[in-house]
């Protein structure tokens, strides 16, 4: 906009006509285009929105209160918008933490319990657990009663368990919202680590087949093809279904905890680096004719300096467009994998596994299973468009001045 | 043209057998095998038996012995026995591979059916509403996940509106009404994995449709063409479509592996009788003859329908010649 | 009898009978087609009964066959000696009697120092094959024959093998002679000794039966399953869609009463979140005990309920006893105070209530309480009711202390255990995770890691690679022997091939002669006796945690009568000749 005004101006300035006169930075043209397309700047303010939920989760948490872990088995499945009161062994539980943290101020409310005669038990060890035994308002009534400031800071605890469900409790009574949350987590991480793991790994086999040619890229390129025409589902299930503790040389990278989250990242791996090696190959093929990288090699640089100083910044652009691409692609995969049970094992939440333990009670609790399915979605047509807008954006074809 | 065929068959052929001895080592390191089965059922068997029984199914030979004698087998035409349903594993095959095939080509035809059209529609007409509506239609089919519309299509037309079965593949027990009425049953039980099978290729194929079209309507003959005057059916569809068809056969020979994919979490999902359940129960349950028999054969289909497609080209487009 | 190891998905079995015996009088053979005795006898409404199930079958060869759904269904078209009621009582089926010491059909005799016992059972004369050939004891010779022969994987191999021959009177070919290997006081619980058809069967045998997997793979129930003179029971198969649906139309050649309803369907519905949407739509009509878990059964009968639709939904205990095996090879699962703090830590009530509404009952050993051997009387056995204290005292006295980050340490270490259990079970899971947080709360991590039924079952348990728990349950019968699973001679290990399913390690010298003593006693107060010693030991040593005994769950239509969940290894298809949807009042 500036721009074109500035033309209007017959005199102009010199410092003005330097601006002018300097070429629009790479970044920037890819930027304008970029915003042009109005979905694809959509699906990456989602993306930015729910990267910043992933990340901020344990945050989230903080401030909610609420625990994607803590069970609430006497509340399961309740519908969205709705209450519930911890369990009582859960507040026996914080009970038992105040007491040993707080050895003297739960001594002297116990006490002062017992002298009120708000308590019917007489040792002082039971006064405070008697108070969990009740209902939750009719404590925090007692506990207002004595008054102290002993009582408010034991009040406090007992006003937490009470909790509030926007989107409803799970099969345990965990709260679905939180879970989301860190399901977005795991799913996010798995996707966009998956995505550069492969990005990487196709550059390296891209790059290799197509600059040394001959039978390297002869061999590369057939398994790249075998492999890109395999049915994935069947060949990831077989993998899935193999304990990875028993390959020797993965043993010491995967302990129990952490296994199902590794297996579903390496697999995925394994099959999504194909595009980007093909991308690059032929990124390669036609850069090594050029004549840049022929003067580079009189002038005696390695290999290495070739591919990475002098290729490389010309494949990152439809790099970036592949890597966006992959994210959707590795979220979707991880998903169906998690739903056949194959996935992120529980209790960790991930959107795969959260619909895998809702499908059954389709009925009862169609939200389970209508929330993370709409998560995935959403994400997945985010980064579809996001990466549409960026291929408009770098491809010099594309662009309209 | 035959030399060419010849060279991609037997290509194929090594990449197979190569895949399945992957597959296979990849079994064996999967625990349970079928002595591992008897003596968790017979708890009075002893070491000798233990030791007599794994020779008797050649456990103790190295895998790739085992693979040699089961690949005999298999040329032979003896596919073995399957363990979980114990029955012979051809028997268990065939009428499922029937059941796959219909269910991948429904789903292929009706989604070339639905998305050709639609891409040349929006191609036509870039950046008009009706364009933006398509195109975000597409989207959405390529990034819903395929299990969910499943269970999503099951409650609304199954469950709220019950207007489709919600899973099966015929109705069973029914009297047999003569060949048109069972057609009729079996296609009640196909529309909703149809749907929820072909949802992403369409999204797929309008996107191709839609940049092949735009591609080749750039071209200069396209110009020309118009020019010249002709009429206007006859460029989009003589000329232009026509140039678009090579990158969508690539893209439809492609699409045959991921239509299989889909197929075993939508089997899995209507409880509809095909190899892709098969494949998945069989993995999961170790039932080994019929994963490495399913296994090979959805390679193969994929691996063969990709060499239909090169051959495709040579119809689509008469500047390539395999000489 | 064995236990029976569940590879399944999960749901107990069940058998039902009518509190009243079997008829076992003869019944005039109805002549003509099927069809005909429908129009005759039953109304309309009788005409077809669907039943959805939720687990896989396989082909219904009465020897090979090993999982749940089969033997399902297999009760419908093929009977034993003897079988269990819903009351838990022995019935006849293709005996005319149950043989006894008292009355002199059963005697033991000493050969070569060993004791055995000879019991003679008399078949039903007109117990026949459905092509009208007669029921004899070359069939069960003949089973025995296959079942025993190296090169044929059958599942339940040792209630074949544990008798040693048969022979056949020689007057008589219906009074058979079995001699047992050991004199056991239940040698007559021979419920899954099916006779298989010899004059159908023995040709294949005798071409195949030298191959590995050559009977199992020509056998006529693999090849041509419908063909007549295969079955014995009130129905024959007409149709098998192995992965799909069996069809079963009744048997004109059956021993007993002609069954009402004239065609049954057994329906494979392998995603039990369709399972409502099927029974809604009329594709099924009932679902049986192998179709819904106890999660889904909870929340559709409530709907039930609310909308007042025309099915049933039945909660039947079971003796499944679903528990909690501990790895005593662990170092920390040694401490036999370690393991009395996870039983004391372990809140089985509330789980119960909450999980399951109450609708399963907490368990405080394997014994059920639908067992007569059953007891809860603290003089007998320990019990260890619910107290996070206690528990926490135990493993203060263990040497586990608090750390800082809310999990037990002693020596550095932190107190941790990886519990395993069936992938793909989602009660089981729940569980799983639920104890999880309990444990937590102890200050004991619980690592989980689950695998499909398979690996788990056929590796896992039986090397003791569960690290510290297997979660998992034990199917069987009332009055059932534990020495299979207590046993220090069923410890697997790689000596003996890794058979047994003693999968804890747990060896306890005085136990095993109990164990031994048990078997062989004849007397069923002194067995009372022996087991609740048994049981103390059990208690008291806390090799496993039981956690609580399952609930069959189905749906039946409120029309169906005489329909009676058993609870127990041998399923309500026991009966079914007498199920009616007709509500005629001929029965």
């Amino acid at each position: 906009m500036e721009m074109t005004e500035e033309m209007t101006i017959p005199q102009v300035s010199d410092e003005t006509r330097r601006k002018h006169e300097q070429a629009l930075p790479m970044w920037k043209i890819v930027l304008t285009q970029f915003a042009e397309h109005k979905m694809a700047v959509v699906g990456a303010i989602i993306i930015v929105l729910f990267m910043a939920i992933a990340l901020s989760a344990p945050l989230i948490e903080a401030v909610t209160g609420l625990d994607p872990d803590a069970q609430n088995v006497f509340n399961r499945y309740q519908p969205p918008f709705s209450r519930a009161i911890a369990g009582q062994d859960v507040r026996e539980t914080t009970v038992e933490k105040f007491i040993h943290d707080k050895p003297e101020v739960s001594q002297a409310l116990e006490t002062a319990l017992i002298s009120q005669g708000l308590v019917s038990s007489q040792a002082p060890a039971d006064a405070l657990f008697e108070l969990t035994a009740k209902p939750v308002p009719e404590a925090l009534k007692i506990l207002e009663q004595v008054g102290t400031a002993e009582a408010a800071s034991l009040k406090k605890a007992f006003q937490a368990f009470e909790s509030y469900h926007i989107f409803g409790t799970d099969e345990l009574g965990r709260d679905v919202f939180i879970r989301l949350i860190y399901g977005t987590r795991i799913s996010m991480s798995v996707g966009v680590l998956v995505a550069i793991v492969s990005a990487l790994v196709g550059l390296l086999i891209g790059a290799v087949a197509g600059f040394y040619g001959g039978a390297v890229d002869t061999l590369l390129m057939r398994v790249t093809d075998a492999l890109i025409s395999l049915p994935l589902l069947p060949v990831m299930i077989v993998i899935a279904a193999i304990d990875m503790q028993k390959l020797p040389a993965l043993k010491a990278l995967v302990s129990t905890q952490n296994e199902s989250i590794f297996k579903m990242v390496l697999i995925l791996c394994l099959f999504s680096w194909m595009t980007v090696a093909r991308l690059v190959r032929g990124s390669i093929l036609s850069l090594r004719e050029r004549e840049f990288i022929l003067a580079s090699k009189t002038l005696g640089a390695t290999d290495f300096t070739i591919i990475f100083r002098h290729m490389f910044p010309n494949v990152i652009a439809p790099m970036l467009v592949s890597i966006t691409l992959g994210v959707g692609e590795s979220i979707l995969f991880e998903a169906a994998l998690s739903f056949l049970g194959l996935g992120i094992q529980p209790p960790t939440p991930s959107w795969g596994n959260m619909l895998f333990n809702a499908q059954e009670l389709i009925y009862q609790a169609p939200f389970l299973a209508i929330l993370p399915g709409v998560m995935i979605l959403l994400t997945v047509i985010s980064f579809n468009y996001l990466g549409d807008g960026l291929q408009d954006a770098v491809d010099p074809k594309a662009i309209r001045r | 043209m035959t030399t060419y065929i010849l060279r991609r068959l037997i290509q194929t052929l090594v990449v197979i057998a190569i895949l399945s001895y992957v597959c296979f080592y990849l079994m064996t390191l999967m625990p349970g095998d079928p002595v591992d089965m008897m003596i968790s059922s017979n708890p009075k068997i002893t070491a000798a038996d233990v030791v007599r029984l794994r020779e008797l199914y050649g456990l103790d030979q190295p895998s790739y012995v085992r693979y040699g004698h089961w690949m005999g087998d298999i040329l032979k035409g003896e596919l073995g026995y399957s363990r979980t349903y114990r029955v012979p594993v051809q028997d268990l095959l065939g009428p499922r591979l029937v059941s796959t095939f219909i269910l991948s080509m429904v789903a292929l035809g009706f989604s070339i059916l639905i998305s050709v059209p639609l891409g040349v529609f929006s191609a036509l007409r870039p950046g008009s509403k009706v364009d933006y509506v398509i195109n975000f239609f597409s989207f959405a089919g390529i990034s819903i996940p395929s299990f969910w519309l499943g269970i999503v299509c099951i409650i609304f037309f199954a469950v709220w509106i019950p207007l489709f079965p919600a899973g099966g593949t015929q109705t069973v027990g029914g009297p047999d009404l003569g060949f048109f009425a069972n057609l009729l049953d079996r296609s009640k039980y196909l529309i909703l994995p149809v749907l929820s099978l072909s949802l992403q290729q369409i999204g797929r194929f309008v996107r191709f449709t839609r940049s092949a079209m735009l591609e080749s309507l750039r071209n200069d003959f396209i110009r020309t063409a118009k020019a010249k005057g002709l009429p206007r059916q006859i460029i989009i569809w003589r000329h232009a479509f026509r140039n678009a068809l090579i990158p969508l056969i690539t893209i439809l020979a492609l699409s045959i592996s991921s239509i299989f994919s889909g197929a075993i979490i939508t089997e899995t999902v209507f409880a509809y009788q095909g190899v892709g359940k098969l494949t998945y129960d069989s993995i999961i349950g170790n039932d080994f003859n019929v994963a490495m028999v399913s296994f090979i054969i959805s390679v193969a289909m994929v691996l063969v329908m990709n060499l239909v497609a090169d051959l495709l080209y040579g119809v689509a487009d008469p500047r390539i010649s395999y000489s | 009898m064995n236990k029976t190891l569940k590879l399944g998905l999960a749901a107990a079995l069940a058998v039902s009978v009518l509190a009243n015996c079997t008829k076992k009088e003869a019944v005039a053979p109805a002549g003509g087609e099927p069809s005909t005795t429908a129009a005759a006898t039953n109304s309309t409404k009788n005409a077809e009964l669907k039943i959805g199930i939720s687990q896989e079958f396989e082909n219904l060869n009465p020897l090979i066959m090993s999982m749940s759904a089969s033997s399902y269904m297999y009760r419908m078209v093929g009977r034993t000696l003897v079988s269990l009621d819903a009351d838990g009582k022995w019935f006849t089926q293709l005996a005319k009697s149950i043989p006894s010491l008292d009355n002199g059909s059963a005697k033991i005799v000493e050969v070569g120092g060993k004791k055995k016992i000879i019991a003679t059972w008399d078949l039903l004369d007109n117990a026949k094959w459905n092509d009208g050939t007669p029921i004899t004891c070359a069939d069960f010779a003949f089973a025995l024959k296959v079942a025993a022969a190296p090169t044929v994987s059958v599942g339940e191999k040792e209630t074949f093998t544990q008798v040693e021959k048969i022979e056949a009177d020689a007057a008589n070919p219906k009074k058979c002679t079995f001699t047992y290997e050991k004199a056991k006081w239940d040698f007559y619980a021979l419920a899954q000794f099916y006779p298989l058809p010899k004059h159908l069967e023995e040709p294949v045998f005798n071409k195949y039966g030298k191959e590995k997997e050559g009977y199992e793979k020509n056998s006529n129930y693999t090849k041509n399953p419908t063909m007549k003179g295969l079955y014995n029971g009130p129905y024959a198969i007409t149709e098998v869609k192995l992965g799909d649906h069996v069809t079963f139309e009744p048997n004109t050649d059956f021993y007993g009463p002609q069954p009402k309803i004239q065609k049954i369907i057994v329906k494979l519905i392998p995603n039990t979140g369709t399972m409502e949407a099927n029974l809604r739509s009329g594709t099924i009509d009932m679902i049986g005990t192998l179709g819904l878990s106890l999660d889904e059964a909870l929340a559709f009968d409530k709907k039930v309920k609310a909308e007042n639709l025309p099915y049933e939904v039945t909660f039947t205990p079971s003796i499944t006893y679903e528990h909690i095996d501990l790895n005593l090879d662990n170092p920390i699962l040694k401490d036999l105070k370690v393991r009395k703090a996870l039983i004391t830590g372990l809140n089985r009530e509330d789980l119960v209530k909450a999980l399951f509404e109450g609708k399963q009952e907490a368990a405080i050993h394997n014994l059920s309480p639908k067992d007569p051997w059953f007891t809860r009387d603290p003089k007998e056995v320990t019990l260890y009711p619910y107290s996070k204290r206690e528990a926490g005292k135990l493993l203060d006295e263990a040497g586990w202390k608090m750390g800082s980050d809310g999990y037990r340490m002693k020596d550095g270490k932190k107190l941790s255990l990886v519990f395993m259990t069936t992938a793909g079970n989602k009660t089981r899971e729940l569980v799983q995770v639920y104890l999880q947080d309990q444990y937590k709360q102890l200050g004991i991590e619980i690592v989980t890691k689950n695998e499909p039924a398979r690996v788990f079952f056929g590796e896992t348990t039986r090397k003791r690679k569960y690290g510290a728990m297997a979660m998992f349950a034990w199917v069987s019968s009332p009055e059932n022997s534990p020495r299979s699973t207590f046993h220090s001679s069923s410890i697997p290990n790689e000596k003996n091939g890794w058979s047994g399913q003693n999968f804890m390690n747990w060896s306890n010298k005085d136990n095993d002669k109990l164990m031994e003593e048990l078997d062989v006693e004849f007397d069923a107060k002194k067995r009372l006796d022996l087991i609740h010693k048994i049981t103390k030991h059990y208690t008291d040593d806390v090799p496993v945690l039981p956690l609580y005994y399952r609930s069959d769950v189905s749906v039946v239509p409120k029309n169906l009568k005489n329909y009676r969940p058993t609870g127990h290894q041998f399923a309500e298809t026991n009966d079914v000749e007498k199920w009616d949807l007709g509500g005629s009042t001929l029965n």
